[in-house]
């Protein structure tokens, strides 16, 4: 039975709109499937620029030291690192961090490393497990400050990718947020 | 249709052409800025940012092409009106709960961020633009079946 609302040249045109959006939607995903299937299992950039960043290090096999990566952490994995001692470092700058962060968060912004190293260095030993993160979304911040930290001497770096956005979309609460 | 009425349909038409498949290609380059950019509206849960950023752009871009050939134009002037809409929708919200957020509209984390009042109202000439080509369309595809 037709519908008498549409014709029959706006229902083909409704039909071929769809077949549009189908297509587009397919085409997105395989171009992209490495970012939606890294942000659907909670990882995202971490890994992505490693291997971006790898063929770097393996071009310069006279280098005193080979440079080391922060492994990427997920949000399901935090409670449990953190429960065994990983310090949750926030990246991002001093007053993103007073207007919200994660639960016993200590504040590093990339951007004051030099000057607030030697006293974060003081009171963190070298041996503990540092979690970082900054805004989510490839937020450079938390990766470049993992890398600081390991070559500062830091035994284990995790990077949280997530970040702020993830962990506040999860229903989880941040501290200091609202005051 | 006129001479008048032809040139005007193939100006709206390429008009809208060249503005999503610019749009299209610039998000496509820079998925995960993209997805960052809509995070900012607070409207979708994390990952589902990055697939709405992952396909979008190539929603934008098909139907910039199809404009552009002179193909299939009525669909593609549907779902990109009703895109339009959604993008209307979405930047009302954002004034309404008083962001000051780039629109995303274009290039992500651009050096020249537009404020979500000047894209809606860009948003609405968009909106008009594509209203006006459906209609210009509709009066040649009449003419050519007489």
């Amino acid at each position: 039975m037709s519908n008498p609302l549409l014709s029959p040249a706006l229902r083909r045109t409704l039909l071929e709109a769809v077949v549009l959006c189908v297509f587009a939607f397919a085409v997105g995903v395989s171009i992209n499937f490495r970012v939606v299937f890294d942000a659907f299992s909670g990882r995202t950039v971490s890994a992505t620029r490693i291997a971006q960043t790898a063929p770097v290090v393996e071009a310069q096999p006279d280098a005193a030291q080979p440079e080391l990566f922060p492994f990427p952490a997920m949000l399901e994995e935090l409670d449990a690192l953190v429960a065994d001692g990983a310090l949750l470092v926030d990246a991002r700058n001093a007053d993103a961090y007073r207007a919200g962060h994660l639960p016993g968060a200590v504040s590093l912004p990339l951007g004051e490393l030099d000057a607030k190293l030697a006293g974060f260095k003081e009171q963190v030993p070298l041996d503990r497990i540092i979690i970082a993160y900054c805004s989510g979304y490839g937020c450079p911040d938390s990766f470049d400050l993992g890398v600081r930290l390991l070559q500062e001497g830091y035994a284990e770096v995790l990077v949280y990718e997530g970040g702020i956005p993830e962990w506040h979309d999860a229903g989880r609460p941040l501290e200091g947020a609202g005051q | 249709m006129s001479k008048f009425g032809t040139i005007a349909y193939h100006v709206c038409r390429l008009a809208l052409a060249v503005i999503f498949i610019y749009a299209g290609m610039i998000k496509a380059d820079d998925v995960v800025g993209f997805a960052g950019q809509i995070a900012n509206y607070r409207i979708l849960p994390y990952a589902w940012n990055y697939l709405v950023a992952a396909t979008l752009p190539y929603l934008e871009l098909l139907c910039g092409i199809l404009l552009l050939l002179d193909k299939r134009v009525r669909p593609a002037l549907l779902v990109l009106f009703v895109l339009n809409l959604v993008f209307i929708a979405v930047l009302t919200s954002a004034i309404l709960r008083g962001f000051d957020i780039d629109c995303g509209c274009f290039r992500p984390n651009s050096e020249h961020p537009s404020p979500p009042q000047a894209a809606l109202i860009r948003d609405i000439g968009f909106g008009v633009l594509m209203i006006v080509t459906w209609l210009l369309r509709s009066v040649q595809v009449r003419k050519e079946v007489e």
